[in-house]
């Protein structure tokens, strides 16, 4: 300890230290010469080594080498600008991703001790879903004792205001949920477990700063004033703070207390209903208590909970415990995502660093008399090496502060565009500074490593790391090529082929009876007299009902068998005009009768994977314990998986007990622009305490088309600044390699070579590089499209055309970025070049 | 003086610590004055040249054995004098002990071989 002490003394000292040990060895002299011995050591040498033992003169060449680089770097400015830029585009998209996942998944809410948020999921190895009943959040709550609160939300369709055309968003959430994040109001009060905890309490409602400063204009005075919702009158008691950071990254614009439920949704059943999964569950894990000891808790509570209700509680169910303190709750296939997402930052990283290490390699060359002079003078190989890699490492940083800059900016807009809560901020935090640093270091290491080696033997000439450093550009920018291009083929996929239903003219009209609480009889007069009406509108094509409508707020999965498989459908309930008003056509058999049992009409898909060979009509499909029989084949229509190109769908008749959560669809034969407003008044005609969501199919429809649109057009322009850089690093090292030849090129065309051989013989070594580069890229690429073959909409992973063409532009721009220096370097004088030394 | 005269000086560079402690054991010293001490204990045996004396004594001061402190010299100098510290008593006593088994042991071999 006190020999580390000292050393730390010896370097803060070490001016004044160094003048004492000079002082000490004139004095030596002195009295040497004195007595008459002289000395003819070198006294600068002799007290370097004297320093030595300090242990710092690492530190001293580091600054020396600092030093030396800056100067060297500010003499050629024009390659530590280029340097800088390409590295600060390569550093400057990883830093945006990962800011960007940092944000999401990484950084923690700024709520009270956001660690110990959980959120809770019901699980079992056959299922999943996101929701639970209100009942069972109640009893986990009650009994958990690792769990110190339980906070519900309940997210339903959005309500009306007043009188307001436009619906406004609505939660419904336990009045914990404020006390237990912490949030302090901007205006008034917000929920208090001791007041808005009972269902008979005054109807108050909490508006967020946004709904406030848009609709009420920031009056404070509106706290205490009454509104209506969905016509129930209640009383606005607080504001949410601006920059509110809520569960699950969810920004209703109204907060209503769940108690309240019932009220402000008449004749509801969803809080006291048992068998109704609604709402979603977090919780706060008591002191001290990890996750994993709250899930063993849980999951007795579920064996308990199982023999209250034996029917709603799955086989080996239990509760999943995730950190819930981000802004979203990460499922596996975001981490797959956000994988792929980070290989293609990387690979723009690879070309950059490749590009650099080209350069670099390129003006060894033109260093090759500066580092002779220094290698003559007593450098050694390290000292040269460590000389080069500290270049290296300052570019890396320079590059790094720069890619932090253009991180910031895409930052910035990104957040501006997504319309992102207000408390995310693009200001780098410690996460996003020690990644830069981490990137910069591994970039330094990846672009200068191989030259610094080559150069500090002074093998600067050698052709090897050249040749890898083409291959490795090619290979990564033909990945990214070529993903691009099968972005861009699946938005061109969306947008021009049919998703297999008519969306165009099509209206989707949700009257939540069951929310409402009607019974299956009063549901089907209220869905025959709708139906009856829409019909005998003008214009109406078709009308019918379904249980999970396309592009609807929810939608379910599971496996069901058929041939001995196991086949994983989306399974939908109809009635039988369904496939008409859809447009999806019946390739083989017929549709239901009203109310058929046992029936199931499946898609072309499923067909095709359950019974390759065989006719599917009569086929028997069993789920759990009910048999079926197909009695149609219905073309591959993914309504409620736009994106899932794999997709596979079963449906059934609709029963007289699935009525109260039908809803309406009906298409038109020109125009659906007309029919919202006529379904609005029939609704209100039929029951006026009921606010049908009404929906244009072609609406939701373009909106999630474009999403695929903006994530095409963003991954195409970071293919186009990879390729664009690959090809200015190919102009680069072919300039080079022909520079370095010229004499050989002049001997070669004296002799009567012809240009074109001579241009053969100086691109040759770049052929396998190229070639190596494409095949493995293709590669690459391919398994990456697996990936992104769910997440986008109409991939194929095997789309010749997307790979074709990415190659041949690829091919085109390495072609001519060879081509081009080389021919331009063939116009030479010969006989200036052979009289040159 | 011509030098073929006397032997040439030896360098002592394996024990020059221990030599060092030594000759401070009795009060503290510049290093010229160490360098001589050495030389003439040792005979005129033992010479210390300065290339050695100063990183050996920057180690010592490092690990602590010998602290530095200005005082005037015999020609009225300011010059910095090493004193040992109750460390730096410590570590010559394992060294000395360390020493006599050693040379022990090779008078044993040497006699009896």
């Amino acid at each position: 300890m006190g020999e580390i002490f000292r050393r730390i003394q010896y370097l803060l000292h070490r001016r004044r230290l160094d003048r004492e040990l000079e002082s000490d060895m004139e004095f030596h002299r002195e009295m040497a010469a004195r007595a008459g011995r002289s000395n003819f050591g070198n006294t600068l040498r002799m007290r370097e080594q004297a320093r030595e033992t300090w242990g710092w003169t690492w530190l001293d060449r580091l600054v020396q080498d600092l030093r030396y680089g800056v100067r060297t770097l500010a003499r050629s400015p024009g390659f530590t600008l280029m340097a800088v830029l390409v590295l600060a585009i390569g550093i400057g998209i990883n830093v945006s991703a990962f800011s960007l996942f940092n944000m999401v998944a990484l950084k923690p809410l700024p709520v009270r001790d956001p660690e110990s948020l959980v959120r809770l999921e019901r699980r079992s190895p056959g299922n999943s879903t996101d929701e639970m009943p209100y009942q069972s959040v109640l009893f986990y709550g009650r009994n958990a004792k690792t769990l110190s609160a339980a906070m519900a939300v309940l997210g339903v369709p959005p309500m009306q205001v007043e009188d307001d055309v436009q619906p406004t968003s609505i939660s419904f959430v336990t009045p914990n949920y404020f006390t237990e994040l912490g949030t302090p109001a901007a205006y008034g009060r917000l929920f208090d477990p001791a007041r808005d905890g009972i269902s008979n309490g005054a109807p108050s409602i909490v508006l967020s700063y946004g709904l406030w400063q848009r609709r009420f204009g920031g009056d404070p005075s509106i706290v205490g004033q009454t509104i209506h919702i969905d016509k129930k009158p209640a009383t606005v008691i607080g504001i949410t703070p601006s920059a509110f950071a809520s569960l699950g990254g969810q920004h209703p614009d109204i907060w209503l207390p769940i108690a309240q439920q019932p009220y402000f949704v008449e004749g509801s059943h969803i809080l006291t209903d048992p068998s109704v999964a609604s709402v979603r569950m977090w919780g706060r894990l008591a002191p001290g208590v990890a996750p994993k000891a709250a899930a063993q808790e849980l999951r007795a509570l579920t064996d308990e909970l199982r023999r209250q209700h034996p029917k709603e509680i799955w086989d080996n169910e239990f509760i999943q415990v995730e950190p819930g303190g981000h802004l979203q709750v990460m499922q596996p296939d975001m981490y797959r995502i956000a994988a792929m997402v980070a290989v293609l930052t990387l690979l723009i990283l690879a070309v950059a660093c490749a590009n650099l290490g080209g350069l670099l390699l390129a003006r060894a060359v033109t260093r090759e008399r500066e580092i002779g002079i220094r290698v003559v003078i007593g450098a050694g190989r390290a000292r040269i090496f460590r000389q080069l890699c500290t270049e290296s490492l300052l570019l890396a940083l320079l590059g790094a502060a720069a890619g932090l800059a253009l991180g910031y900016v895409v930052v910035r807009v990104a957040l501006a565009q997504l319309d992102a809560p207000k408390w995310l901020t693009a200001d780098p935090d410690w996460r996003v500074l020690a990644f830069t640093f981490a990137v910069a270091l591994a970039s330094a290491l990846f672009f200068g490593l191989a030259p610094a080696l080559q150069i500090a033997r002074q093998r600067q000439r050698k052709t090897m790391v050249r040749q890898i450093l083409v291959g490795a550009q090619v290979a990564a920018s033909c990945v990214l090529l070529i993903v691009a291009g099968l972005l861009v083929r699946a938005t061109q996929h969306a947008l021009y082929t049919d998703p297999g239903f008519g969306y165009r003219q099509v209206l989707s009209i949700d009257p939540q009876l069951g929310r409402h609480g009607y019974t299956p009889a009063a549901a089907r007069a209220y869905l025959d007299q709708m139906q009856a009406r829409l019909r005998a509108t003008p214009g109406v094509r078709s009308v019918s009902l379904v249980s999970l409508p396309p592009m609807g707020h929810s939608q379910s999965r599971f496996s069901t068998d058929a041939n001995g498989s196991s086949i994983e459908v989306y399974p939908n309930s109809v009635s039988p005009e369904f496939f008409q008003t859809m447009g999806i056509p019946l390739l083989a058999g017929r549709t239901f009768l009203p109310n058929e049992k046992n029936a199931v009409v499946v898609s072309q898909s499923f067909a095709r994977q359950a019974w390759p060979t065989k006719n599917p009509l009569g086929q028997k499909v069993v789920n759990g314990d009910s048999t079926d029989f197909v009695i149609g084949v219905a073309g591959n229509a993914r309504i409620n998986a736009v994106n899932d190109d794999d997709a596979t769908e079963e449906y059934w008749a609709a029963q007289p007990d699935d009525l109260p959560e039908m809803t309406i669809l009906a298409s038109t034969s020109g125009d659906p622009g007309s029919l919202p407003p006529i379904a609005k008044s029939i609704g209100e005609s039929l029951d006026s305490r009921l606010f049908p969501e009404i929906r244009l199919l072609k609406t939701l429809y373009h909106e999630r088309v474009s999403v695929v649109e903006q994530i095409a057009s963003v991954v195409s322009l970071i293919g186009l600044v990879a390729v664009l850089l690959a090809g200015v690093g190919i102009v680069g090292l072919v300039a080079f390699t022909v520079s370095q030849r010229t004499k050989e090129i002049a001997i070669r065309m004296a002799l009567g070579a012809k240009r074109a051989q001579v241009l053969a013989a100086v691109l040759r070594q770049f052929l396998w590089p190229v070639a190596i580069g494409l095949v493995a890229g293709a590669g690459i690429a391919a398994t990456a499209s697996r990936v992104l073959r769910r997440a986008l909409y109409g991939v194929s992973n095997f789309d010749p055309a997307g790979y074709a063409l990415a190659i041949v532009v690829l091919l085109a721009i390495v072609g001519l970025a060879a081509v081009l220096p080389a021919r331009r370097a063939l116009k030479l004088d010969l006989a200036k070049t052979l009289h040159y030394d | 003086m011509p030098m073929s005269d006397t032997p040439k000086p030896v360098t002592p560079s394996g024990a020059l610590t221990m030599l060092i402690l030594r000759v401070l054991q009795s009060g503290s010293l510049h290093g010229y004055a160490i360098a001589q001490r050495i030389h003439i204990l040792s005979s005129e045996v033992l010479a210390v040249e300065e290339g050695l004396l100063y990183p050996t004594l920057q180690k010592m001061l490092v690990k602590g054995f010998v602290t530095a402190e200005w005082g005037i010299s015999e020609t009225n100098r300011k010059v910095r004098f090493y004193r040992l510290t109750p460390e730096g008593r410590k570590h010559l006593k394992a060294e000395l002990s360390d020493y006599d088994r050693v040379t022990q042991a090779i008078q044993d071999i040497l006699r009896t071989a």
